[in-house]
């Protein structure tokens, strides 16, 4: 059956940057904001743009992704003739099978699965964004410019641009040149690593990529630069909404916080719902000495002491008399009575024993950093993590840790 | 998978559960600031492994539907079987008793594949281990097991006396309060057979009553009802004043986790709401609060349910606010229940009292 576009999402990465938190899970797996998982951000984004059929590539320690995503049916996109298809690398007859080794080479490993649905465009999405946009729209300006290719992008500051893919448009709209990270950026207009393409186009574009020896079979760096280098239409999709990238650890802390309150991006909104596999918990319970103040608390928290400007996820414990200040607590991880948790980012399911303390506030010297606790592990009482560690094993009752 | 198949009675509401039954069946009340009563009766089906249920229905059934859906929530979205709606289809749809309930559903009843049925109310609030029941029941060969709870639930119950071998060798009809024997909660797990017997029973006598004629019938005749004793926490939800006292009940972290316990979870249908928010002058104290909420107020002793907002100023005692429904800023609250989408305009005071709650009913504006 024909489509007029299909999404793959690249969910492979390592987010090497995160690696406390990653050390057993892919990135698109970490949780995010309190109810959700940052791949709950496209996956939401698909079904409310209309797009019925996306193929999720993953490749680095995908179970918990696999078992989280399922069916799709969170994200009611389990329909009888579309839905969520999780890829992994595999093997065909009389071939050795590989890894994928670059985001370009990942959709051409699945050239096959792509095929069968005969797609006009493909919607190319990576799985480590927070924001919300209607692809719809997008694809809209992609047919109507009758272009190849079209990028979302974004303006960004100057000195942002060189972490960026820049590129810059010529006096018809269409983009003229695109540079991966450039020393000397020519303009503001970032990358937001979303395309969409002609299937045709890029079918033949990844496998022209492929047989060439010295590509490193990368989107930017490769197929967005041939295709240009071969006059194809390149269209700037302008988007102007709230987008963060969640790639490092300060990254992360950000955008959690941008989630308190409404002004950044509203959750809250009923016509573009980002849609999460929650466990059912009954509604969180704050006692009688407890202070929640500009924070959120999901579901099946129980708050004893005090929170402020924090993102508890569900199932989160905070003891009497403890302390949780600027910090995110994912999913199952507990604070005991009278420990100090002040900003640090507390892994799913980690326990921060009675007395414990993790993170501090910033003191402007250099290496002060967000504190940062891995899933799963213990934080006996009275122990100390100091500000800017990142750890992934348990730390002993009483001990210091300032393990980078 | 479990040879046990549920039969859950949506049927009745008791008449002092006022403006809540007006627009649902006591089986689809909102509580504990989530959930519906019938969850806890799929719930437990579900965690004893129990795929196929049938729900009885009679008027007011609307709501029940559209929570239940196709069941996918507990499992019960299944090819074969599955949950199954059993809306009055012949006669009057009046139904005197348990016994025209279930007489209407014989056919159903007839068909079920299993060789035991677990026989339940939807409105009581309680985690049971129905697959602890099962066994207990399979291994003693009575012909019904019956679960009960010391003391005595809320409003009009039947109760049972216990020999020292743990069988009832009476059973007392419609008391009030705490007496002698225990309280049956009416959850029974019996064999298919035994079921439509005591149906059988009822109906060639032309009696009506499932506990007088149909178990009072089994006892007199010589049948061994097993008495299985449930200790913890339960709701039996009659009245207004009862169904705020099971709400507050779930602020005491012993009855919360005793009816939400880790091993046996109460699933009810999701809605993707975000976390809840809190402003910077927002004061819980002793709350139950779901998702999706905004609180800019302050709230004491209060369950609220999904997506209700609570303005700055606005103080909150006492309380059960509803899904969705929005409470102005500086407005003052006390023993208030509040249906779903009910409006309450800025600086608005509104008390009731210990003894008498004041219920805004569904979508009203104050």
């Amino acid at each position: 059956m024909n489509r007029k576009c299909i999404a793959m999402l690249l969910a492979g990465g390592q987010g090497s940057r995160l690696y406390a938190l990653t050390k057993d899970v892919a990135k698109p797996s970490v949780p995010f904001g309190g109810k959700y998982r940052i791949i709950d951000f496209p996956l939401s984004n698909c079904a409310n743009s209309g797009i019925d059929v996306v193929g999720v590539l993953t490749q680095y320690k995908p179970l918990q992704l696999n078992s989280y995503i399922g069916s799709g049916q969170a994200y009611d996109l389990d329909s009888s003739d579309g839905g969520v298809f999780i890829l992994p690398p595999y093997q065909s007859a009389g071939e050795k099978g590989s890894w994928f080794s670059g985001t370009a080479n990942a959709i051409y490993q699945n050239i096959a699965f792509i095929e069968n649905y005969d797609p006009e465009n493909v919607l190319i999405l990576s799985g480590d964004h927070i924001y919300k946009m209607d692809y719809s729209d997008m694809l809209r300006e992609h047919v109507q410019h009758d272009a190849a290719c079209t990028i979302a992008v974004k303006q960004v500051s100057m000195e942002e641009a060189t972490r960026f893919g820049i590129l810059s448009c010529g006096g018809d709209g269409y983009i003229n040149e695109f540079e991966e990270k450039p020393k000397q950026p020519k303009s503001d207009l970032a990358s937001m690593g979303i395309y969409i393409f002609n299937w045709k186009k890029l079918r033949a574009a990844l496998i022209a990529d492929e047989n060439d020896p010295n590509s490193s079979k990368d989107f930017g760096k490769n197929i967005i630069p041939n295709m240009l280098a071969a006059g194809e239409k390149l269209w700037p999709y302008k988007f102007d909404g709230y987008w963060r990238d969640v790639g490092t650890i300060v990254s992360l802390w950000d955008a959690n916080m941008d989630m308190l309150g409404n002004t950044l991006m509203d959750l809250f909104d009923a016509s573009w719902p980002i849609r999460s596999k929650s466990p059912i918990r009954p509604p969180h319970y704050a006692g009688p000495d407890s202070k929640i103040q500009h924070s959120i608390v999901t579901e099946g928290c129980e708050v004893y002491g005090q929170v402020s400007n924090s993102v508890l996820s569900s199932s989160v414990t905070v003891g009497n008399g403890a302390q949780v200040f600027y910090s995110i607590l994912m999913p199952g991880a507990s604070v005991g009575d009278g420990a100090v948790v002040k900003y640090a980012i507390i892994g799913e399911n980690t326990r921060v024993q009675a007395g414990a303390r993790v993170g501090s506030e910033p003191d402007g010297s250099e290496d002060w950093n967000v504190a940062t606790c891995g899933p799963n592990i213990e934080i006996g009482a009275g122990a100390v993590v100091k500000a800017g560690a990142m750890i992934y094993d348990s730390v002993a009752a009483g001990e210091g840790s300032d393990a980078k | 998978m479990i040879n046990l198949h549920g039969l859950i009675l949506a049927d009745r509401s008791s008449r002092n559960l006022r403006e809540l039954v007006l627009v649902r069946t006591s089986s689809s009340l909102p509580f504990a600031g989530r959930y519906r009563l019938i969850d806890f009766a799929l719930s437990n089906l579900q965690n004893a492994g129990v795929r196929d249920v049938g729900v009885v229905m009679q008027r007011n059934y609307s709501s029940l539907l559209d929570h239940m859906g196709s069941g996918k929530e507990w499992d019960m979205s299944r090819k074969r079987g599955g949950l199954k709606l059993l809306p009055p289809f012949t006669g009057s749809g009046e139904y005197e008793g348990i016994i025209d309930a279930l007489e209407n559903v014989r056919g159903y009843i007839e068909d079920i594949k299993q060789d035991y049925v677990a026989l339940m109310r939807g409105s009581l609030a309680a985690s049971i281990d129905l697959g602890d029941v099962m066994y207990q029941h399979v291994r003693s060969g009575a012909d019904v097991t019956a679960v009960c709870c010391p003391g005595a639930p809320e409003g009009e119950h039947h109760r049972f006396i216990v020999g020292e071998d743990g069988y009832a060798t009476e059973i007392m009809l419609r008391r009030v309060g705490e007496s002698e024997g225990v309280a049956s909660l009416e959850v029974y797990i019996m064999s298919k057979q035994t079921l439509l017997g005591i149906i059988d029973r009822c109906d060639n006598a032309l009696n009506h009553k499932f506990h007088r004629d149909g178990l009072g019938g089994l006892l007199a005749a010589g049948g061994r009802i097993k008495i299985y004793m449930h200790n913890d926490y339960v709701a039996r939800i009659e009245s207004v004043g009862g169904y705020f006292a099971a709400n507050m009940d779930m602020l005491d972290s012993g009855k919360r986790h005793q009816l939400f316990p880790e091993e046996r979870p109460v699933r009810t249908k999701g809605r993707s709401d975000v976390s809840t928010y809190y402003g910077d002058q927002a004061v819980n104290r002793n709350s139950l609060v779901a998702d999706g909420c905004i609180i800019e107020g302050s709230v004491e002793n209060c369950v609220i349910f999904r997506g209700v907002r609570v303005g700055a100023g606005a103080v909150l005692r006492n309380c059960i606010i509803m899904q969705d429904s929005v409470i102005g800023e500086n407005a003052r609250l006390d023993y208030i229940i509040a249906d779903k989408d009910v409006r309450v305009s800025g600086g608005v005071t509104l008390s009731g009292s210990p003894k008498l709650q004041l219920v805004l009913p569904k979508g009203s504006e104050v």
